[in-house]
């Protein structure tokens, strides 16, 4: 029975400014320990502060300065290659996972179970106990590879510049390519199952109906996950520090750790406030330009 | 196509497999002794022994550390999913200037990473005395947890429809009562879920507890074993049992709790 009074229809309890009150512990909460120092980090970059002494104004100093610092600017690149290869490593390896993995029959809930177990755990987790198995001397790879005979094939992983990007990124992938996985999942349940039907009868193959059906209906999640694994690989941080924190000779240094070591380790807060803007525009303008050029890719039509 | 289900059922038995050996791995390397794990790295341990837990916690100090993550774990998110909660009633029952804007401010955390304020914040910290203590973790930690949790939150009140509420209302309720006799009760599957969520982020959180806390006595569970691994860069047994440690909870909750995880921790983009 639904009665049609007007209260009804508008779903509110209460009205008045005093229902303020209701929100204002997360507003309080969240403008001291968010916005506050958000905002404060515009005006440091602006000066030449170390935390200590009385601050100057140097203008925009910092800015052109971050456009030198080569350290910083490599950063970029490494971390580039990073969310490159996060793509293939966790997208794309996420999107293949739940292709396979899409069933109902029995065994497979408890693939997907274990194929996603990797997410919960830490960072710290994760990147110890890799930096540990890829470790030269004492890691488990290289001290199998001597074992077989293949001695020769052993490489010190992370101190070599060019592997230790790629392992990062197969760590990153292994951690992460779950949550991927889940995702594509939940959006390839959703397809309802007479699009299938009609196709059967039409005498298409399982696998001509998951190219033509199942990946066009999940492109719009697909654009999603490729959002999310770029903006959050520009900001990577805990793997990288946990396993090489910019080792060998900052060639895995990406912005955060670089930032992290200019601005606190360095006492030079206006200058690492500065990169940490410049970080946080450049991930924000990827962000509106992809979401901008992907508009007309993201409607989904059963 | 009875070959085609077995070679699909293997290959996807084999992945789920590999994906989750490195973990098992790590769980019953720690019984073995750093003998055993060279010689035969992949067998299971000769013989169980928890020397190297024993050891681990007493020489990392993982008690203390264990205590710290706790304490910075049940705080956090006790008052983000409370506040988050109530901030969401407000948002989705209640009538207010400005609502809506304040609303999408709160959401600005979804998009900012942490480390986009870490510098700043570092400052205000040391400045309100709080670096070294425990708070320095716990209140940013709960303000960051909160976009993502008013964020779900709302989303929860608004699939639900308010008569049960404005049945309290007209029977007398204050607003107060309504939403912790009526809307709580009612929207405690979402709180839940997003109790999950932030109980795994903060436990796992690194780069906070990293620059807010150097204090030995005061670190959380993931920054300190990154400096126990800095004095034991090779005994493997050691920090397994450590890493075992660290990873015991959140694995034991995704356990029990599986679809509610996976749902919670992907729901926000799905």
């Amino acid at each position: 029975m639904r009665r049609k009074s007007p209260e009804r229809r508008t779903g509110l309890v209460g009205s008045g400014a005093v229902n303020v009150l209701f929100a204002a512990p997360a507003l309080l909460l969240f403008g001291t320990f968010v916005l506050w120092p958000l905002g404060a980090s515009v005006s440091f970059a602006l000066t030449n502060w170390d935390g200590y002494n009385v601050p100057h104004w140097i203008g925009f100093d910092n800015f052109t300065r971050a456009f030198r610092d080569l350290s910083y600017l490599w950063s970029y690149a490494h971390v580039t290659i990073y969310v490159l290869a996060t793509l293939l490593f966790e997208v794309t390896f996420g999107l293949f996972a739940a292709l396979l993995m899409n069933s109902s029959k029995p065994g497979y809930s408890l693939f997907r179970t274990l194929f996603f177990s990797p997410v919960v755990l830490s960072w710290t987790a994760a990147g110890l106990l890799w930096t540990f198995v890829l470790d030269y001397r004492t890691g488990l790879v290289n001290a199998t590879l001597r074992a077989l005979g293949l001695g020769s094939l052993a490489h010190p992983w992370l101190s070599d510049p060019v592997t230790a990007l790629i392992a990062l990124s197969l760590v990153s992938g292994w951690k992460y390519s779950g949550f991927y996985m889940i995702i594509f999942f939940a959006a390839i349940r959703r397809i309802p199952q007479d699009v299938y039907e009609a196709a059967t009868i039409d005498g298409a193959s399982t696998w001509q109906q998951v190219i033509s059906i199942t990946v066009p209906l999940i492109r719009s999640n697909a654009l999603v996950c490729v959002l999310f694994a770029v903006t959050g690989g520009y900001s990577a941080f805990d793997l990288f520090f946990t396993m090489t924190n910019g080792q060998p000779n900052g060639a895995t240094d990406v912005p955060v750790t670089w930032i992290l070591k200019q601005g606190i380790a360095q006492n030079q807060i206006g200058y690492g406030a500065a990169l940490t803007l410049i970080l946080v525009v450049i991930i924000a303008g990827i962000a509106a330009i992809y979401s901008r050029s992907t508009d007309r890719l993201r409607v989904t039509q059963y | 196509m009875k070959i085609f289900e077995w070679v699909r059922f293997g290959t996807a038995g084999g992945i789920a497999l590999l994906m989750s050996f490195p973990t098992v791995w790590m769980f019953y390397s720690a019984f073995k002794s750093n003998k055993e794990i060279f010689t035969s790295p992949f067998k299971l341990p000769y013989s169980w022994s928890f020397a190297s837990f024993v050891n681990a916690w007493q020489q990392g100090n993982l008690g203390t550390l264990y205590l710290n993550s706790l304490i910075v774990t049940v705080t956090a998110v006790a008052m983000a999913v409370l506040f988050g909660t109530s901030a969401a009633f407000a948002f989705v029952r209640l009538e207010f200037p400005g609502r809506q804007l304040m609303y999408r401010i709160l959401l600005v955390g979804l998009a900012l990473p942490p480390a986009a304020i870490a510098i700043s914040l570092f400052v205000q910290l040391r400045d309100m005395h709080m670096l070294d203590t425990l708070w320095a973790l716990i209140l940013p930690n709960a303000a960051w947890s909160l976009s993502l949790t008013v964020f779900l939150m709302r989303g929860y009140f608004d699939s639900l429809g308010a008569d049960a509420e404005e049945a309290a209302r007209i029977d007398g309720a204050n607003t107060f009562q309504v939403l912790f006799m009526i809307s709580i009760p009612m929207v405690w599957p979402a709180m839940l879920t997003v109790t999950i969520i932030s109980v795994i982020g903060i436990w796992n959180e690194l780069l906070f507890a990293l620059l807010f806390v150097a204090e030995p006595d005061k670190r959380t569970l993931p920054a300190g074993l990154i400096r126990f691994f800095g004095q034991h860069t090779t005994d493997y047994s050691l920090i397994f049992a450590a890493l075992s440690i660290l990873s015991f909870p959140v694995l034991a909750l995704y356990f029990i709790m599986q679809k509610r995880v996976m749902t919670g921790l992907t729901g926000a983009m799905a």
